[in-house]
């Protein structure tokens, strides 16, 4: 049993169509003994930016509100991706054991909207990926079920549905995850 | 003879007076005039700005950030709208202070910092340079206005010895005085934040120097309560909407131009 | 072996923890006050290594008094809460950690609610209706989960927390013998005889 799996949860970012989706499960667990049914593994950051936290770690939400504050504007996502992963790998030799996922809207020089996801491991190793990221006890499920249901170009109501279903249904193979599962589009 | 006790901040006179102390709110009483009122349901901050004119490019106030154009009111904490009198450059450091130990509640204690420990927090710090050898003290008054579960809302003022003190409504900065005077004649204990922001703009442009109130001249906030989710909700107005609020409160700048025409 | 429960009712926290103080297989007190108040409207319930446990209570206990006296206002529970699992959390990554498990029951005066963390050694916090540490966990969840009610009186709420301490008592090997029961809500915290 790696300390990875001893809490459970997972969480999964979806890129759409001029959208984006972030999802995780709700259970906390003392390895097989469930202990909470409404742990929130999703943080907001600032209006544009999600970021989910399988495992536990509360010290990167403070950083990014002094960063919105004192540079007197809303951080962009990729330079959120890079904060994070530095602040990991800070901690190289005595890693947080969090696997980061983030959803995003990052603005373009023409004043429109992207939609933005990526993921980072333990020690803030960073991964741009362009359809769906995962990450969690049950990512190998995930990747699975959103490998098969993910298309490009979703408009939001068929992302939320994607999403939805990618999580409810790998999470019901997996005894470390689930409990409740909370969706965000932006 | 003063000259001796004059260089030292940590020397007292024989008078028995800390002369830089002095110095320094004389400093902050020619600064702009920073202007709070607390109302039943909310706070309001006005400040006079000193640093206009046509030349001064403000394009970095148009868009992102938290509104104002910082030369006088800042964010402290998402509970607390910070105003300063004084020394600008001293003013950064404190407000970077400021938010620093806000954050650091936060991080600590999973809360927004309650308003008092805020303004406690930076009379520390003040205190520290009217006793520790050779620094200069802090040339800045401040205003907080904020809002905490466990006293509300609230109003509190701070000055370079490291007093402070909470307020109804209160005044720091040029023609203090004046403009305390006015608002002791005004304030009614169960005013409302409507009848507070008509109450600081009016005080405002009585006591300011320049006889028309405008966007170029002026900061303003306001911190209430969201209806919805009951959280405090700080609102530090943007050049264009002071100009909308003035307008719509009748005090609006005559343009000179066109009284020029006519 | 330790054992605590705490549940949540309509306006109150009941919190529970066996009385038993044992060295290996020995029983050395049978009378141990395991549950701390900290604070007027704060209650504390703490298990784990001997020796840590009071040793950690007394820091969390004493430095929520320092933050009163300094600050002439008593941290919320949610304050509290994330200020025990930051202490937890920090000394988790440090030479020799606090083997210590908490359950933290206490009333919101500001809000008028009541609030229960439960917070283990490895600084997890979370906010939970009712929670357990110890071998009566594995018991007493499921039973909980079946009949808490967020909305019982303090006498449904006990004779809940009955039923926990009877299903302990009747399965487990290692039973602890006798209970401590203290409740928190508007007026305070007080022991309660059960």
């Amino acid at each position: 049993m790696s300390i990875m799996q001893y809490n459970g949860g997972s969480v999964i970012a979806m890129v759409g169509k001029d959208c984006v989706a972030i999802a995780s499960d709700l259970r906390l667990g003392n390895q097989a003994l469930g202990i909470s049914a409404n742990f929130q593994k999703i943080f907001p950051v600032s209006d544009r930016i999600y970021l989910g936290l399988p495992g536990l770690a509360t010290d990167v939400t403070t950083l990014v509100n002094m960063y919105t504050i004192k540079e007197e504007r809303e951080i962009e996502p990729e330079t959120f991706a890079h904060l994070v992963s530095s602040t990991l790998y800070e901690r190289r030799f005595g890693p947080y054991f969090i696997e980061p996922v983030m959803a995003g809207l990052s603005k373009t020089p023409s004043g429109s909207f992207k939609p933005f996801i990526a993921a980072t491991d333990l020690i803030g190793c960073l991964n741009f990926a362009k359809d769906f990221v995962v990450a969690g006890t049950a990512s190998e499920k995930l990747f699975g079920v959103a490998e098969g249901l993910w298309e490009p170009d979703m408009e939001p109501e068929d992302l939320f549905e994607t999403i939805s279903q990618t999580m409810l249904n790998a999470v019901d193979r997996d005894a470390y995850s689930g409990w409740g599962v909370v969706v965000h589009v932006m | 003879m003063a000259r001796r006790y004059d260089s030292r901040t940590t020397i007292f006179s024989p008078e028995g007076r800390l002369y830089q102390i002095e110095y320094a709110m004389e400093a902050i009483s020619h600064a702009g005039t920073v202007l709070g009122v607390l109302a039943k349901d909310g706070v309001v901050l006005a400040a006079e700005k000193k640093v206009t004119g046509k030349l001064l490019d403000l394009s970095y106030v148009k868009e992102g950030g938290y509104g104002g154009s910082g030369e006088k009111i800042y964010l402290l904490n998402s509970n607390v709208i910070g105003g300063v009198a004084g020394l600008t450059a001293d003013a950064n450091s404190l407000i970077n202070y400021a938010r620093s130990a806000a954050q650091q509640h936060l991080l600590s204690y999973n809360e927004d910092i309650p308003v008092e420990l805020l303004a406690q927090r930076l009379c520390d710090l003040k205190q520290g340079y009217t006793q520790y050898g050779g620094l200069r003290p802090f040339g800045v008054s401040l205003l907080y206005a904020g809002y905490d579960t466990h006293h509300q809302f609230q109003l509190y003022h701070s000055d370079p010895s490291g007093n402070y003190s909470g307020w109804k409504a209160t005044c720091i900065g040029a023609n203090n005085g004046t403009a305390q005077s006015l608002l002791k004649q005004e304030y009614k204990d169960d005013i409302e934040v409507k009848a507070a922001i008509s109450l600081v703009l009016k005080t405002m442009s009585k006591t300011m120097d320049s006889t028309t109130l405008g966007s170029e001249k002026l900061e303003f906030a306001v911190l209430t309560l969201d209806p919805e989710t009951k959280q405090p909700k700080a609102k530090i107005y943007r050049p264009d909407e002071i100009d909308a609020l003035l307008e719509k409160e009748g005090l609006a700048k005559k343009d000179e131009d066109t009284a020029m025409k006519s | 072996m330790e054992t605590s429960f705490a549940l949540t009712g309509k306006g109150y926290v009941l919190v529970a923890a066996d009385t038993t103080s044992a060295r290996s297989i020995v029983k050395m007190k049978i009378d141990e006050d395991k549950i701390k108040d900290l604070g007027s409207h704060l209650l504390m319930a703490y298990s784990g290594e001997p020796g840590d446990t009071v040793q950690f209570a007394e820091y969390v206990e004493r430095n929520i008094r320092l933050f009163q006296i300094r600050n002439n206002y008593a941290l919320r529970p949610s304050a509290a809460a994330s200020w025990i699992r930051r202490s937890l959390a920090q000394s988790l990554r440090s030479r020799k950690p606090y083997s210590v498990n908490l359950l933290l029951g206490g009333y919101d005066v500001a809000a008028e609610e009541p609030h229960l963390y439960w917070i283990d050694y490895l600084g997890t916090s979370t906010e939970v209706p009712f929670g357990a540490h110890g071998y009566g966990s594995y018991f007493a969840l499921s039973l909980l989960d079946r009949y808490h009610d967020p909305d019982a009186s303090l006498e449904e709420g006990i004779a809940t927390l009955k039923r926990c301490i009877d299903e302990v008592a009747k399965r487990l090997v290692v039973s602890p013998g006798k209970y401590k029961v203290k409740v928190v809500d508007k007026d305070g915290s007080r022991e309660i005889e059960i």
